[in-house]
């Protein structure tokens, strides 16, 4: 007879009702560790998913993510001239907030060479890349936008020709990809008035400086265009080219910095990412730690309900097997059944969940493992506490 | 044949200025078949002799045999006590003692189960009890959901499960009306008969002893002696 389904059954109710609360409790672990993961992943995902050699900005800048970058749009061409490079294209990024459906939306803005460079969008779900020069966009879902839908950004009406999935910036927002023109202009120009305003502030300081009016009149032109610049520009290498020769050759000849993808992604997980992920691993340790805390407490508590049963299995002649079995087991029904539940749970809410989880399975493994490890050690306590329990307490009272 | 002997035994609750002493010099023997009544007023040591004999409680001294065996001497203690609890003797106790989350039936099997009985042949036999017992209406009840005399016999059933040849019953009757008691002392004695298992009960109550073998009476500790009845 397994004594401790038994008791398991007769008190469905309550273990059920034990299961779904610790469940919760292991699902917002397991949520949290796919905050966490998701927050690393996030950070790094336009990283990882660009695949240049070197990204090169603006000189001692930490850019293109996490301190802003600009040099001028042309620069590229330079990269392109330096020994082992095979391939540098132009690419500019920046932050923005849009009402988009009604919605108050932040998403950042990319824009690429589209013809033939570097940092296209990833893989595209609906619809294609861009193939015009103007006036196309790649948009991720998490926008809301459909294909063949149209979006103003500034002066013009964008139309969206792919979807991607989960192309997030850093912060977790998703990604526009525009071409590197449009984007700049999306970026930079402004409408007629703001443009009026600007043209009367500079013919104002040519003015002061001394400047005749025809003079003045010949140099404003030149004054509005030269602020288009781009953040980066992406280096593929030519195959056998030393990555940190070329790097080190465009440090000390363009005067510009370049790093590898390993350093930019150590740029985002050393600065951005690096409070924000200490944070969340604190949590995750505490709630682990709370979660198993609550585990042994109520397997402690349910075997000090049962040593009058206890005790009178030993006036019976149960030997301690049968005992530490009935323990065991119920703590094994607990935590195993909570964290199937609270698995199911995290599962189920993934894809709904706000925020991108990445749920490692080494890494829900290892929190089952500790869970496990949590019941047992708590079960062990009262398979002692149990043992030690003289068979005559089943007669007082 | 002797299946109980106990010699000089002591038992001492506590120590140093709050020590009680239960028992003390208790001599006497059991045969296989025979039916004893322990008799005495309240606290005068009855149920723990009872402990002791089935070494729930450990003695202070003297010394037990049981089936032949000595399970207690001096200090020393059999160490498979539950083992031997297992295999030697049914205990009825004074409160009624089930398991709780185990249905009547269940409780039963149980301990046909720690005995090493299968579970198809523990689980008729303990239909048998049931319905030895009048209690078969109630197999799948809960202890929680049954009346006083409904554990009682779920108790008693338990206690026989195993047909020891040793049987301690402490008042199986107290929670049971005078007919209901009457019923139960026949079937102990019954069973004494008819499996030739000796049966100690400790009862309050002079009217339950006719029929028994011998009557022992307890008073502070110590065994009056012996009225043997023919
Ligand atoms: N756990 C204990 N600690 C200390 N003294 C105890 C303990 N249990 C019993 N005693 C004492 O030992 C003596 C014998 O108790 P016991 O329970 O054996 O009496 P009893 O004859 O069974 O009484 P009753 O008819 O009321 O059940 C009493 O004086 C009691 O107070
Ligand atoms: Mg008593």
């Amino acid at each position: 007879m397994d004594l401790a389904i038994k008791d398991v059954r007769r008190h469905l109710g309550k273990f059920l009702a034990t299961i779904a609360g610790v469940g919760m409790l292991v699902a917002i672990v397991l949520i949290m560790n796919g905050i966490f993961q998701g927050n690393i992943a996030d950070g790094i995902w336009l990283i990882e998913n660009t695949r240049a050699d070197l990204w090169v900005v603006e000189r001692d800048r930490g850019g293109p993510f996490n301190e802003s970058s600009r040099i001028p749009t042309d620069s590229y061409r330079s990269v392109a001239a330096t020994p082992g490079v095979a391939r540098a294209s132009p690419f500019i990024s920046y932050a923005v907030q849009r009402e988009i459906g009604d919605r108050e939306q932040q998403f950042t803005i990319i824009g690429y060479d589209v013809f033939g460079g570097l940092g296209e969008p990833g893989r595209i779900i609906a619809g294609r890349p861009i193939r015009r020069a103007h006036y196309e966009l790649v948009a991720d879902r998490k926008l809301g936008l459909a294909l063949g839908q149209t979006l103003r950004l500034g002066v013009h009406d964008y139309t969206v020709v792919g979807l991607t999935r989960g192309a997030v910036d850093s912060g977790g927002n998703p990604l526009a990809y525009l071409s590197l023109p449009d984007a700049q202009e999306v970026l930079y120009q402004q409408d007629n008035r703001a443009l009026e305003v600007q043209r009367e502030s500079d013919r104002q300081r040519l003015e002061d400086a001394g400047y005749s009016s025809t003079e003045v009149e010949r140099l404003l032109p030149l004054l509005g265009g030269g602020s288009a610049t781009i953040s980066a520009v992406l280096v593929a290498l030519t195959p056998g080219a030393d990555r940190d020769a070329v790097a080190r050759h465009i440090e000390r000849w363009l005067y510009l910095s370049a790093y590898t993808t390993e350093q930019e992604r150590e740029l985002m997980l050393e600065g951005k990412l690096k409070r924000m992920t200490a944070i969340l691993g604190v949590f995750r340790t505490l709630l682990l730690a709370v979660a198993i805390v609550i585990i042994a407490l109520l397997i402690y508590v349910l075997t000090m309900e049962k040593v009058r049963a206890i005790a009178t299995l030993k006036i019976i002649g149960a030997g301690d097997g049968v005992i530490v079995r009935l323990i065991l087991e119920q703590a094994l029904v607990l935590t195993l059944g909570s964290f199937a539940f609270g698995w199911a749970l995290t599962t189920a809410t993934q894809d709904k969940f706000p925020r991108n989880l990445v749920l490692l399975p080494e890494e829900t493994m290892l929190t089952f493992i500790i869970m496990l490890v949590g019941g047992v050690l708590a079960s062990l306590m009262g398979i002692w506490h149990a043992l030690r329990t003289p068979p005559s307490l089943a007669l007082g009272g | 044949m002797t299946i109980l002997r106990v010699n000089h035994l002591k038992h001492v609750f506590g120590s140093g200025e709050l020590a009680v002493t239960a028992l003390e010099e208790i001599d006497f023997a059991v045969e296989a078949g025979e039916l004893m009544a322990l008799l005495g007023p309240s606290g005068s040591g009855k149920s723990t002799l009872l402990l002791c004999i089935s070494l729930i409680l450990a003695p202070t001294a003297g010394s037990i045999e049981i089936d032949g065996q000595t399970v207690y001497a001096e200090g020393w203690a059999h160490r498979e006590s539950r083992r031997l609890r297992r295999e030697k003797i049914g205990f009825i106790f004074q409160g009624h003692n089930l398991i709780p989350f185990l249905s009547a039936r269940d409780n039963i099997v149980l301990a046909l189960e720690l005995n090493g009985v299968g579970r198809r042949s523990a689980r008729q036999r303990a239909d048998e009890l049931l319905d030895y017992l009048e209690v078969t209406h109630r197999a799948n009840a809960l202890p929680g959901n049954l009346s006083g005399g409904e554990q009682q016999r779920v108790a008693i059933g338990r206690a026989l499960a195993n047909e020891p040849p040793l049987i301690l019953a402490d008042e199986p009757t107290a929670s049971l009306d005078t007919e209901r008691g009457g019923r139960v002392m026949e079937l102990l004695k019954r069973i004494a008969r008819e499996r030739n298992s000796a049966v100690i009960t400790v009862t309050h109550d002079e009217r339950m002893i006719a029929g028994f073998d011998t009557v022992r009476r307890l008073r502070d500790g110590r065994l009056l002696v012996a009225e043997e009845y023919t």
